[in-house]
């Protein structure tokens, strides 16, 4: 889930995102000495992108990564953002199309002991993959620090080199600070202004993600160990969080139960942009507790989606509003003859492992006819915000403004790596684009 | 007549200026007729903004807001339950329960709606009710809006470790920067206080104001941590920082008793002045301040006869075991020792573990001429915090 990043047209839909994600009176006490900010922030976990793909120089595997905590701005003094040492995070791959996981890759994050506030954010994690009911510890990895700066921080390249484990097993992984892959123009969607140029086909747009950083997870599996009979897995990510109860301290203090074994669900993400355009927000929260095998309850969202209203609004396009079996097909059950998975409804992103990379790939995958990228899988490439615009707008269906959409931002603002994990290196807190030197 | 009547040219400009400005910012009536969505992100920013600063002309732009968009669509949950949050905040609290029971009914599944109804019913003194409904909301979302409430509850229980457990939890989740990190911290660093945990609560607060620099709860909760130390002249100084952010009654009352623990009163009594306008202005813009206002003029021997009445108004509003412990003590600075021993009771019954209801306790035993039951009460108030209060702590210490 994306806080600010809706990057979607239309006003309306922007402002309810903002009005329930960012402002949401959630915390607060009534006596004023107790009252808490109104702004509901959760960021360590808020996920805020998921990518699944085969890399061209790793075409043997699935490349799954996952972003957290969004909007980390390195200028912004001491750079002190780290994974939640008591959330559960994971990956969650579903082999069998039935919206259930098969196997997950769960990590688990320890902070070093007191050294925060020297500004060590390296963090222990461990990883374990839970498959036919046995869970094992396939890796314990250490993240790079945030990057601070040259001093602080010398040689980060080669820090974040070093961070990168294996699996036992096979594959490798990476955990830590990262650039955010992610682009999109918010400032212009916030500005009123929706798409600065045109309907946003042309470019022209300001990419709000340069200069921002997230906190990422990278795994690369090989594909021997996931693969079945037709080729498509379902991936997404989730987080948990330890349930609690009032009552669970009894009066003398003696615990009554572990507040650690009994987790609760509070966010997931598959296809990209569904919290934030699809559910309204009324279930919002009900969507993200809830696992991908119960989304039938939710189809009639996908079917008839409130984006494609306000985009009639706000540009006169008559695009389709209701029956949008395309949406549901692309969404919930995968697109025949490429990544269909059944009739099963669930909300994953879906990817057909025998599809070899591209050499070079089209930012608008699939609708650029590029077969191995959005929605089949999604690569830190992949314009999802024009996708989503144009598929919305009717482009399956063949409605001529479904090549008309987009935000004018094409691509990230810095290159990603070739390599392992991807993402490029966080900006650094000293080198940042934001501030002024002064002459 | 009453002194409301009497509000200051300050309050009478702000109200003024809120009638005018027609309560939406003036860069909202340029544009065209806002949309529902609009309404709602200005009235909950408004809220908030109120919360951060301690303006409370605030409050009557954020209800207009509100009150639109809830027009513009009666079925908005957002609209509703930032009018019940505002409504809490004012302290009208069985408005803020009618609120969230409507939001309620139009949207069960949504977290925020057992936060504003929860908080309500703690201040009701309906405390089953309350933790049900909190337990609801750890269910639905745990996070922070959920941790923390679920560590006010054990407090009010009087299970401090299990306060701490479940603000850790908070203070993990908010991640370590910003404002919730900061408040979630400065909860922390206040429960290790109330329990007499000097340096554990100075830790909290430090690591508070790292998280956001200047962060005046903080700033304010560091000073009570000099005072219990006996560096008034750094507490002072702290406390004239977080006046000077938020001028809110609490700070204000607190810079006072400093500079009278100081040796000061001249300034004492200009702070306490102060108190009293600024309550004026809370009041003007529709804050109920009964409760807030009767315990510092109990707490300062101002107007005891009438602070009772209005200590007996706030507890018929707001019957919880603090309106309880308010009562208490006015009845007995009123002499009134029989009806304040029953009233204590009642503001004990959770187990709540609190050094300043345990030290009234105290004052009301003393008065009803059991000096033994008296000074194991004061005994108990200083076993739990030593330094429970600026004003009382060392009368506490003297009586004990």
């Amino acid at each position: 889930m994306r806080m600010l990043v809706l990057a979607i047209v239309g006003i309306a839909v922007t402002a309810a995102v903002l009005s329930v994600k960012a402002l949401a009176p959630e915390a607060g006490q009534a006596s004023s000495h107790r009252e808490a900010p109104l702004i509901a922030e959760d960021p360590t976990a808020d996920t805020t992108d998921l990518y699944a793909y085969r890399s061209a120089d790793a075409p043997n595997s699935l490349t799954v990564i996952a972003n957290w905590i969004p909007a980390e701005d390195p200028a912004a003094g001491p750079n002190w953002y780290r994974f939640s040492e008591r959330a559960r995070y994971a990956i969650n791959i579903d082999r069998s199309g039935d919206g259930k996981a098969d196997v997950i890759y769960r990590f688990r994050f320890k902070n070093r002991e007191g050294s925060l506030f020297l500004g060590n954010t390296v963090q222990d994690y461990t990883v374990t993959r839970v498959r036919g009911g046995s869970e094992v510890v396939v890796a314990r990895g250490v993240t790079p620090p945030n990057n601070i700066g040259p001093r602080t921080t010398p040689n980060y390249r080669q820090q974040a080199n070093a961070a990168i484990t294996n699996l036992a097993g096979g594959g490798k992984v990476f955990a830590g600070q990262r650039e955010d892959a992610f682009f999109a123009d918010i400032g212009a969607i916030f500005d009123l202004v929706a798409i600065r140029k045109g309907t946003g086909n042309m470019g022209g747009g300001k990419d709000f993600f340069a200069n921002y950083a997230v906190h990422g997870i990278a795994l690369q599996i090989p594909i021997s160990q996931l693969d079945d009979s037709d080729n498509t897995v379902g991936v997404w990510a989730s987080t948990e969080r330890p349930r609690m109860k009032v009552r669970w301290y009894r009066k003398n203090g003696i615990r009554r139960a572990s507040e650690e074994r009994q987790w609760a669900q509070v966010s997931r993400l598959g296809n990209p942009l569904i919290n934030e355009v699809i559910i309204p927000t009324k279930l919002k929260d009900k969507w993200n507790r809830l696992s991908p095998a119960t989304d039938a309850q939710f189809e009639q969202f996908y079917r008839t989606p409130i984006l494609a209203a306000v985009i009639n609004q706000l540009y006169g396009l008559g695009v389709p509003e209701t029956n949008r079996d395309d949406l549901v097909a692309v969404l919930l059950t995968g697109v025949p003859g490429l990544n269909n998975t059944g009739t099963k409804l669930a909300d994953m992103l879906r990817i057909n492992l025998s599809i070899p990379p591209t050499a070079s790939p089209n930012r608008l995958g699939v609708f650029g006819g590029d077969l191995a990228g959005f929605p089949n899988g999604r690569r830190l490439t992949d314009d999802v915000v024009d996708i989503a615009e144009r598929a919305v707008a009717g482009k399956l269906k063949g409605h001529p403004a479904g090549d008309l959409l987009g935000d004018g931002v094409d691509g990230n603002d810095v290159p990603n790596l070739g390599f392992f994990p991807y993402e490029n290196d966080p900006p650094s807190g000293f080198d940042n684009a934001k501030g002024q030197q002064k002459p | 007549m009453r002194p409301f009547l009497l509000a200051g040219a300050v309050a009478a400009i702000v109200a003024t200026a809120l009638l005018a400005g027609g309560a939406v910012s003036r860069e909202d009536d340029a544009a065209a007729a806002p949309t529902t969505r609009e309404l709602v992100r200005l009235g909950l920013r408004e809220l908030d903004t109120a919360r951060r600063t301690g303006e409370p002309s605030r409050y009557a732009r954020s209800e207009a807001a509100l009150e639109q968009a809830l027009e513009q669509d009666p079925a908005e949950v957002q609209a509703l339950v930032g009018l019940a949050s505002l409504a809490n905040a004012r302290h009208d609290f069985r408005e803020g329960l009618a609120l969230a029971r409507r939001a309620h009914r139009l949207s069960p599944d949504t977290a925020v709606v057992y936060g504003a109804m929860g908080d309500a019913l703690v201040e009701l003194g309906r405390y089953r009710d309350a933790f049900e409904t909190f337990d609801r909301l750890a269910e639905l979302k745990p996070g922070i809006a959920a941790y923390s409430r679920v560590s006010y509850a054990r407090e009010l229980l009087g299970q401090t470790e299990g306060a701490l457990e479940a603000m850790t939890l908070a203070v993990d989740a908010a991640g370590g920067r910003g404002e919730t990190a900061a408040w979630a911290l400065t909860q922390l660093g206040k429960l290790h206080f109330s329990r007499g945990r000097l340096e554990r609560a100075e830790a909290e607060y430090r690591r508070a104001l790292a998280a956001l620099p200047g962060y005046v709860q903080a700033l304010d909760a560091l000073a009570h941590v000099q005072a219990a130390r006996g560096r008034l002249r750094r507490a002072i100084e702290l406390e004239q920082q977080a006046v000077q952010q938020s001028p809110l009654p609490q700070y204000v009352g607190t810079l006072g008793d400093l500079y009278r623990a100081a040796g000061r009163p001249g300034l004492a009594r200009e702070q306490y002045r102060l108190v009293g306008a600024i309550d004026r202005l809370f009041v003007a813009n529709g804050v109920e301040t009964d409760l807030e206002l009767a315990l510092f003029n109990v707490d300062h021997g101002v107007r005891l006869g009438e602070s009772l009445e209005r200590a007996r108004r706030a507890r018929q509003a707001r019957p919880s075991i603090e309106a309880d412990d308010v009562l208490a003590w006015a009845l007995v600075r009123n002499g009134r020792c029989g009806e304040a021993l029953r009233y204590s009771r009642s503001a004990l019954r959770l187990g709540t573990v609190d050094a300043a209801k345990f030290f009234h306790r105290g004052m009301i035993e003393r008065c009803l001429g059991r000096p033994v039951e008296a000074r194991s009460w004061f005994h108990k108030a200083l076993r739990t915090n030593r330094h429970f209060s600026i004003r009382w702590a060392p009368v506490a210490r003297e009586l004990s």
